[in-house]
């Protein structure tokens, strides 16, 4: 049969096919043999001889022929403890344990002599690796067809320190580290709550990497929880690196520039996310945790917003919005007014533009296309560079590009004003992943603009805004509060209401059973005593 | 029909957007000179009849288009025929409003770009948008919407604070009588815009909450009726009615009157500009509702593999439709009232309530 067929005939039963394809995969289950040298031998072999994996053979008994070997992974696991809690206690009590192996209660070990926090039996190879590989420490003893895994987890990680893309004033300073242990338990020092409810699992086939959810019962709605859930499951790939391999593979949309998934480094976001009944992803590995659903309107929301108060969020949210549409038609707009409607610019200002324009020999297209493609080269060598000659950008860009460029007469002062404001408006977004998508629409609309003015314009931003609607995060519509609206809980979009007003968490993102987060009366005032009015306190 | 449902605030937005869509752009109701403000208010309670015609025959059959429920209701093969002429009505008036714009931009702004250009790009967006289903459409609303009303609500506050409003032009009223009045409600305001609602009468079945479709078409119309009767009264009291009469454009004329400190001036562009958001939810309306009659009536599975096909289509018939924008224009306002506008927009849904009606009492008699 040719493979086209095949291929079609699969296609049918993908269910089906995918539960073939992983038993095949897991291969039975090879259980562990009595003999502590075959199973050694075994270890050896599967791990290739690896020099990372430490065996220490221990005598155990009063006899030579009782031994037990401690097994585990250099580096990751804390020696100090295995040699207190582990490898001296098997050496110092050689009555005690010729005791149990004579009673042939080998299961009371663990209880008796291992002082480390969990340690529970392993029958199977397939699991006993992946402990040993996840860092666990393997104790073998010989005789017993059981092996005990002890967690004495260590190694060097990179301590807690300041969030560095998400930075703000106010506000605590952690930021997630790499390692998903740590980073669930910031949280967890944040929601003391026992209904934060974790699940873990492993994706990767060869990687195996620690997937985590983390959701709020009874905030959190089943529905998504159960989507994330299954769409985590669905997952069948070599390596998960980094939650930006989660992120791509369990999006709703994948043809969008616009992000939606939010990640955050924060705790603090993190926890208010939860609480907002989103469902937290940690991957280990990841200092980014990944947030679902996301909503449009959440990529401009600062966590200090929810800390400073009312109005001036509100003043700073507007900001944000503004430059976002500056830094998405900023350009476009300056090519539309120069090339198509001259008349809408002061007579004034006309004539001072229309003079700077006077000696440059391009279009105002071309203007600014070379001026933005010039910025966007700098940004990128920007980031990549050694920061060692990182003061070298700074000079290049401002003299060579910056002054060279018009005093060459290649670009008029105006494109480079608003190329620079452009480019300033677009690190105003509080979300990188979003500005990152303007950077790249703010192109299209140049071409738009240059091709048909504001006409062009406003069709691309007609396009946009139903590209946007028709974007749906883990079901719930990416524009919500806006669209659909919901006056309820317009509260904490553009504007932001003070605290005490906003009485309900995001409808369409929490669960509908509990939807009130604040008691009645939250609106502080002053005592009655106090001040001018006296009337009516008798 | 497609599986989607729209919520009664979205229902209001649209019919809101559609109403006002191109009858901000067009030179409206000026035969009746400064009484124009007049016949859009008695063309409004038309509307309002109009609509509860239509929501009527909604409430009977819920749940099916009206090209489905002709069928039902004046027998299958009379039903069909009369469905496609509904279709073709939908078509001819979606090709009549690109048209209108097209011709705005061209006029008011791009006096060198082809015509046939510039009504290509709308169509293409509106097929873009029209491809991703009726709830797309509705929230795009939602937020447009909101852009629009900011926006209005400046412009009449420039207007006023200007200073160049002058009450004087709109009188006397009633100079000639009540007759010039009526004569222009029933001849055009009536139609263009209240009984295009007509339009609604394909999408009430999507509505969530049937109950408040009611409701929310008589605010709806109600608000833009006012909204519209401002405007006029605004550009006749502004420019005059012998200004408003000759200008092609009469809302362009009156921004174009706004000046402040020589600093906001020709402000007409960002206007025409917006506007185009309006003439957006107007075409894409009455081009969803062909698209969705024809997959109806004809049984295709998947309307929106019609859209580019239809986009072609409606694309020649835009440009074909009349010879240059005069005659485009005096055939809209003046020629195809009666023989179009009143049998799509009132004797057919009339007469349809009727015979529904009896039927319907036959049924419960039984």
């Amino acid at each position: 049969m040719p493979p086209f067929f095949k291929y079609k005939k699969q296609k049918g039963h993908t269910d089906q096919s995918k539960d073939t394809r992983d038993s095949e995969n897991h291969h039975v289950p090879e259980l562990i043999d009595p003999s502590l040298s075959v199973n050694l031998d075994i270890i050896k072999q599967k791990t290739g001889h690896s020099s990372d994996i430490i065996v220490r053979t221990i005598i155990t008994g009063n006899t030579p022929l009782h031994k037990a070997s401690v097994v585990y992974v250099d580096g990751l696991v804390d020696t100090q403890a295995i040699n207190d809690s582990l490898i001296e206690p098997l050496q110092t009590n050689h009555d005690l344990l010729e005791m149990l192996y004579q009673q042939d209660e080998l299961d009371k070990f663990t209880k008796e002599f291992i002082s480390l926090g969990s340690v529970h039996p392993v029958t199977n190879w397939d699991e006993l690796f992946l402990t040993l590989m996840s860092g666990d420490t393997i104790i073998l003893i010989d005789g017993s067809n059981k092996a005990w895994s002890a967690s004495a987890k260590g190694g060097e990680r990179r301590s807690i320190q300041e969030p560095s893309t998400q930075v703000s004033v106010r506000g605590s300073k952690e930021s997630f580290t790499e390692s998903i242990g740590t980073n669930i338990a910031m949280v967890r020092r944040i929601i003391s709550n026992p209904d934060l409810w974790i699940e873990s699992m492993k994706i990767g086939n060869v990687t195996r990497t620690d997937v985590s959810i983390m959701y709020i019962n009874g905030i959190a709605k089943t529905e998504v929880v159960d989507e994330v859930r299954k769409r985590l499951k669905r997952i069948n790939i070599d390596s998960i690196l980094e939650s930006g391999y989660i992120e791509q593979l369990i999006e709703d949309q994948t043809i969008t520039p616009f992000p939606t998934i939010f990640t955050t480094e924060r705790p603090d976001i993190t926890a208010g996310n939860l609480l907002e009944g989103r469902v937290a992803i940690f991957v280990n590995g990841s200092p980014d945790a990944l947030l679902a659903p996301a909503l449009f309107i959440g990529f401009f929301q600062a966590v200090e917003d929810y800390y400073s108060r009312y109005d001036i969020a509100t003043a700073t949210r507007f900001i944000r919005v503004l430059a976002f549409f500056i830094s998405l038609i900023g350009p476009a707009a300056y090519i539309a007014i120069t090339t198509f409607h001259q008349e809408m610019i002061p007579t004034q200002l006309l004539i001072i533009v229309a003079a700077q324009r006077d000696s440059v020999p391009f279009p105002a297209f071309v203007e600014a296309i070379i001026m933005e493609i010039a910025f966007e080269i700098l940004r990128e060598a920007g980031i990549r560079m050694p920061k060692v000659i990182g003061s070298t950008i700074s000079i290049v860009g401002a003299l060579v590009i910056g002054q060279g460029a018009i005093q060459a007469g290649i670009v008029s002062p105006a494109t480079v004003i608003v190329v620079a404001i452009t480019a300033i408006a677009n690190f105003a977004t509080p979300s990188y992943t979003v500005a990152i998508s303007a950077r790249l629409i703010r192109f299209l609309f140049m071409i738009s603009a240059a091709v048909f003015g504001f006409y062009g314009i406003i069709l691309g931003f007609i396009m946009l805004v139903v590209h946007l609607v028709s974007l749906r995060s883990f079901g719930v519509p990416y524009m919500t509060p806006l669209a659909p609206f919901i006056p309820k809980n317009i509260g904490d979009t553009i504007i932001r209401t003070p605290l005490w007003a906003e009485k309900l968490r995001p409808r369409l993102i929490s669960s509908t059973d509990n939807p009130v987060r604040e008691g009645e009366n939250q609106k502080p005032t002053p005592p009655k005593s106090r001040g001018m009015k006296k009337k009516n306190t008798r | 029909m497609e599986k989607a449902k729209i919520s009664a605030y979205q229902l209001f937005v649209l019919i809101v957007l559609f109403e006002l869509g191109s009858a901000l752009l067009i030179p409206l109701a000026l035969d009746a000179k400064q009484d124009a403000w007049l016949t859009i208010l008695l063309g409004m309670v038309g509307g309002f009849f109009l609509f509860l015609v239509n929501y009527r025959l909604f409430h009977y059959y819920p749940d099916i288009l009206p090209t489905e429920y002709m069928q039902k209701i004046v027998g299958k093969s009379f039903g069909k025929l009369l469905a496609f002429l509904y279709i073709l009505y939908f078509m001819y008036m979606t090709a009549r409003v690109v048209r209108d714009f097209g011709e705005m931009l061209v006029t008011s702004a791009y006096p060198q770009t082809p015509l046939f250009i510039i009504n290509a790009l709308f169509l293409l967006v509106i097929i873009y948008t029209i491809r991703k289903g009726i709830e797309v459409v509705a929230r795009t609303g939602e937020l447009l919407f909101f852009i629009l009303f900011l926006l209005g609500i400046s412009g009449n506050i420039l207007i006023v604070i200007s200073g160049i409003v002058d009450l004087n032009n709109l009188q006397p009223v009633l100079e000639e009588g009540i007759m010039p009045v009526l004569k222009t409600t029933f001849t055009q305001t009536l139609y263009i815009p209240f009984g295009e609602a007509v339009v609604f009468a394909m999408i009430l079945p999507y509505l969530n909450q049937s109950k408040k479709g009611k409701r929310t078409g008589v605010y709806a119309l109600g608000f833009s009726g006012l909204a519209l009767t401002l405007v006029v009264a605004i550009n006749i009291s502004v420019l005059g009615v012998n200004l408003t009469t000759r200008s092609q454009f009469p809302l362009l004329s009156t921004i174009q009157a706004i000046q402040l400190d020589n600093f906001l001036e020709r402000l007409d562009v960002y206007f025409m500009l917006t506007l185009i958001l309006g003439g957006f939810f107007k075409i894409g309306l009455y081009f969803y509702v062909a698209i969705t009659g024809i997959a109806n009536l004809f049984n295709f599975k998947e309307p929106s593999k019609l859209a580019y096909p239809m986009g072609i289509v409606i694309l020649i018939l835009s440009i074909t439709i009349a010879s240059n924008y005069a005659e485009h224009i005096s055939e809209g306002t003046r020629f195809i009232s009666l023989p179009i506008f009143l049998p799509f927009q009132v004797i057919i849904p009339v007469s349809l309530l009727i015979i529904a009606f009896f039927k319907h009492k036959k049924k419960r008699g039984k």
